[in-house]
């Protein structure tokens, strides 16, 4: 069988993932994808590559996903990250029922059906509530890293409420209630919970069935899966590297492709 | 064929001059009436032009001042085209302010800001079970027929009447024969191109559009396409009295989908239905408003099923799904839609839903959505 490698540009960051004949990942590479999409792409290829120490016509097929897939010069075709998140999933935890991707810029629910198949879907498509962009700039007025922010939630000892779903709303919150004296630790908190509420209205009209599989660099943030978790009352299967879940499932898409 | 549509598209493209320029031929005058339910034979029969009113393509200015930003996308056109003197041609309107609450915001607003040389609102029932509705819509007609003969001062007799049934009746066979065609090899128009005919017939001189409907029917005739193998057929289904962005349908297309036929107001539905020529006129056109099928959600229809008859159009044209296209902030839609998706979820039919409004479209949002439809269909 042949090496195929899928390649996922999100708005915030551009993963690919390269599979060996026998579905294994040879290796995997994560980079910012910045305002050039195309380029971010040929550069994470590249690196995923030099990774596995492979050249570029090592690849037979090469399969596109993300918010730039149409961006990828150098795909074979494309896929939505919908599908690839979902067939990701499937690989990794082969009893999912339930994928909650929150990505940079969007956040999804899908709902998988018998054979990985997805049967049903949701898509937050109008703004960044919810979203990693939300996570951004919300640790920016906590003057926290992402990592830090998730780290925060565990010490908190009153979880506020943050109730505005609107990022820039929420900001204006947040900074209210540093103005009110609360500790930083709380508001984060109540920013987890913000992006959970979000998170559960979605699962909501899709229909929670167990196994839950979270994917996307939110998935990274232990505070939100931990928001998410107590909220839906069930735990969440995260991967080891829950942000290149889209690309390993555009990476086996391609291996059917051949 | 080309001729045909060449005219259509440059009918739509500017549906504003020209319908100004057709005052001016015609030397008659414009009675701009609310989509879907007004009876426009009668304004036919009375001398004058009648032309359902449009959404049009700026961004609302002056109309924030009168309706608020949650009104759909048609109203808060529709009323910032008026206060800004975009319809200064139009002598008349109509509004069946029933049909929809935004739309009970019209008479009001028209008769203080616009001062039109005559309106007229209709008030045609919802169609619950009961004889007394027929007798409802019949008398409300009557006294629609009335207003009209006492602006015009002409009086519309039951020949009249008849003959402008007549006409109307020919464009619907008209239109049903473009759609049959269309359904036999649905690659022969896009689908931008289907709803720019049927919007057409809604803004052209009945007899016109007829002549033009022959005309394209004859090409769409001889004219062969290739047929795309691999293509999945989707059917669109929405309440929407308005054209959708056109780019939405093109995105259809391109992803690979083919509408075969469609339940949409600027669409099937417009020309469903003829009116009956035995017996009173007025009793006909009552009995074309009161037939339940196909259904809509403004009539407030519930002993049929809206999803029912959505698949049954999707069975019959063989295709794979349905799109179904909510305007933004239409509540009858919006009240339907929960009971329409459980049917669809119970019947194990492949449904997406897709939101528009009048300033935004997130394309490429709509873009993943629709793909990852197509994907699901064709089981990626």
């Amino acid at each position: 069988m042949a090496i195929v490698s899928g390649v996922d540009v999100g708005s915030l960051c551009t993963k690919t993932v390269i599979l060996n004949g026998d579905g294994e990942i040879l290796s995997f590479d994560i980079i910012r994808s910045g305002h050039y999409y195309q380029g971010a792409a040929d550069e994470s290829i590249e690196n995923a590559l030099k990774t596995a120490g492979l050249k570029r016509q090592d690849i037979s097929y090469i399969l596109g996903t993300g918010y730039g897939r149409s961006s990828i010069s150098q795909a074979d075709s494309e896929v939505t990250e919908i599908t690839c998140h979902a067939r990701g999933a499937k690989k990794l935890f082969p009893e999912v029922r339930t994928v909650s991707d929150i990505g940079g810029q969007d956040s999804k629910v899908i709902g998988i059906g018998e054979g990985g198949i997805v049967n049903n879907f949701v898509m937050n498509d109008k703004c960044a509530a919810g979203t990693g962009r939300f996570l951004e700039v919300m640790a920016s007025a906590l003057s926290v890293d992402i990592d830090e922010m998730g780290k925060l939630y565990f010490a908190s000892q009153n979880k506020l409420e943050v109730s505005s779903m609107c990022t820039v709303f929420a900001e204006s919150e947040v900074i209210s209630l540093f103005a009110q004296g609360h500790m930083k630790a709380d508001i984060a908190a109540g920013i987890a919970h913000a992006i959970a509420r979000r998170i559960i209205g979605m699962v909501g009209q899709v229909g929670l069935k167990d196994e839950v599989v979270m994917s996307g660099g939110v998935a990274k943030n232990a505070g939100v899966v931990c928001a998410i978790e107590e909220r839906l009352k069930v735990k969440l299967s995260v991967a080891q590297e829950p942000q290149i879940v889209g690309a390993l499932g555009a990476a086996i898409i391609a291996s059917e492709r051949v | 064929m080309e001729k045909a549509m060449k005219k259509i598209v440059e009918v739509t493209s500017n549906p504003y001059a020209y319908v100004e320029g057709l005052k001016e031929e015609n030397n008659k005058k414009i009675i701009g009436c609310f989509p879907m339910y007004v009876p426009e034979e009668l304004i036919h029969a009375a001398g004058m032009i009648p032309v359902v009113i449009w959404r049009g393509n700026e961004s609302v200015t002056w109309g924030h001042a009168h309706v608020p930003p949650y009104d759909c996308g048609i109203t808060r056109s529709f009323v910032d085209d008026a206060v800004r003197g975009k319809l200064s041609f139009m002598d008349g309107f109509v509004f069946h302010i029933r049909q929809c609450l935004q739309a009970g915001e019209f008479p009001f607003i028209m008769e203080r800001h616009f001062k039109p040389a005559y309106q007229k609102v209709l008030y045609l029932p919802a169609l619950y079970a009961g004889d007394a509705i027929r007798d409802f819509a019949i008398t409300e007609l009557e006294s629609f027929k009335k207003s009209l003969e006492d602006f015009t001062g002409k009086e519309i007799t039951g020949d009249s009447l008849k003959k402008s049934i007549e006409t109307y009746n020919e464009n619907r066979t008209l239109l049903e024969r473009v759609y049959e065609l269309r359904r036999g090899k649905p690659e022969i128009l896009k689908a931008r191109e289907v709803m720019q005919i049927v919007w057409s017939s809604m803004l052209m001189p009945k007899e016109e559009n007829n002549e033009l409907l022959k005309e394209l029917i004859a090409g769409m005739k001889k004219k062969t396409v290739e047929t795309k193998k691999n293509s999945i057929k989707v059917i669109p289904v929405g309440c929407l009295c308005q054209t959708l962005q056109f780019d939405i349908l093109d995105l259809i297309e391109d992803l690979g989908m083919i509408i075969p036929d469609d339940d949409l107001y600027i669409g099937s539905r417009y020309f469903a239905n003829k009116v009956g020529l035995d017996g009173n006129p007025i009793e006909a056109l009552a009995d074309r408003y009161l037939t339940k099928s196909p259904l809509c959600p403004t009539k407030g229809v519930w002993d049929i099923h809206w999803g029912d008859e959505a698949i049954k159009k999707m069975k019959d044209n063989d295709a794979k799904g349905i799109i179904s296209i909510l305007i933004k902030y239409c509540p009858p839609h919006a009240c339907y839609y929960p009971d329409f998706k459980s049917k669809m979820d119970k019947e194990g039919i492949h449904e997406i839903m897709i939101q528009v409004e009048h300033e935004v479209i997130t394309l490429e949002a709509t873009k993943t959505r629709l793909q990852s439809f197509v994907e699901i269909i064709g089981g990626v």
